[in-house]
């Protein structure tokens, strides 16, 4: 089974929030994930992005597909760049 | 235990599509928590599979056993059906406009040394927000 890391959406009404999870890539939409590596607040002024750079990066390695909006934000924090420095040292 | 905090500035970003990406979730994010209970009960769950838990079209696809192209066009009409009922109803532009002067006010009210232009700045707000 495939491991995602994916944008989870909290936070209240009209005041999104995002986790960035870790979850397998069948487990339903019913909030369950591994792990949590970071987050996303769209709303601040300018949005702030926290992201526990080791964690994404074992994840990464071990596999774990990013979609899309996390791949922006892993790459915006630089993250990607590290992942694939790492690769093509081995 | 490194972790990276980071602001978003707009900064230069190579793929313009993915940024795009970004930006349409919270877009649709918000419409959607204005309008959903608009929609019908299929594009509700579609669009929170979607852009609530950023599931892939073919993820979806597989946990609904129907194809990726049928989720792909559950998700565009849903998605225009938001922006037609914010054309219509523009609820959420005025709750974006109401939050910006709100926080103007509560700024003016916080001022050290609130004065009678403070005042009347502040009242000038009140009365256009009353308006709305």
């Amino acid at each position: 089974m495939a491991t995602r890391i994916r944008l989870k959406r909290i936070g209240a009404h009209k005041a999104p929030f995002y986790r960035i999870v870790v979850s397998n890539s069948r487990s339903p939409r019913d909030g369950r994930f591994i792990e949590e590596i970071g987050y996303y607040n769209p709303v601040a002024e300018p949005a702030v992005v926290n992201i526990n750079e080791e964690k994404a990066l074992q994840w990464l390695q071990d596999g774990a597909q990013a979609s899309d909006t996390v791949r922006n934000l892993l790459s915006k924090a630089g993250v990607l760049k590290k992942f694939h420095e790492l690769k093509n040292q081995k | 235990m490194s972790c990276k905090v980071f602001f978003l500035d707009g900064g230069e970003c190579p793929l313009v599509s993915q940024e795009n990406r970004l930006e349409k979730t919270n877009r649709v994010n918000l419409l959607f928590d204005f309008y959903e209970p608009l929609l019908t009960e299929k594009q509700q769950t579609f669009l929170k599979y979607y852009f609530h838990d950023d599931f892939s079209l073919g993820e979806i696809a597989s946990e609904f056993d129907i194809s990726r192209q049928a989720v792909y066009e559950h998700i565009k009409r849903a998605e225009q059906m938001l922006e037609v009922y914010e054309d219509k109803l523009g609820l959420l532009g005025k709750q974006m406009k109401r939050a910006g002067e709100l926080e103007n006010l509560r700024r003016l009210l916080e001022e050290d040394n609130f004065t009678d232009v403070h005042k009347e700045t502040a009242l000038d707000l009140v009365r256009r927000l009353q308006e709305w």
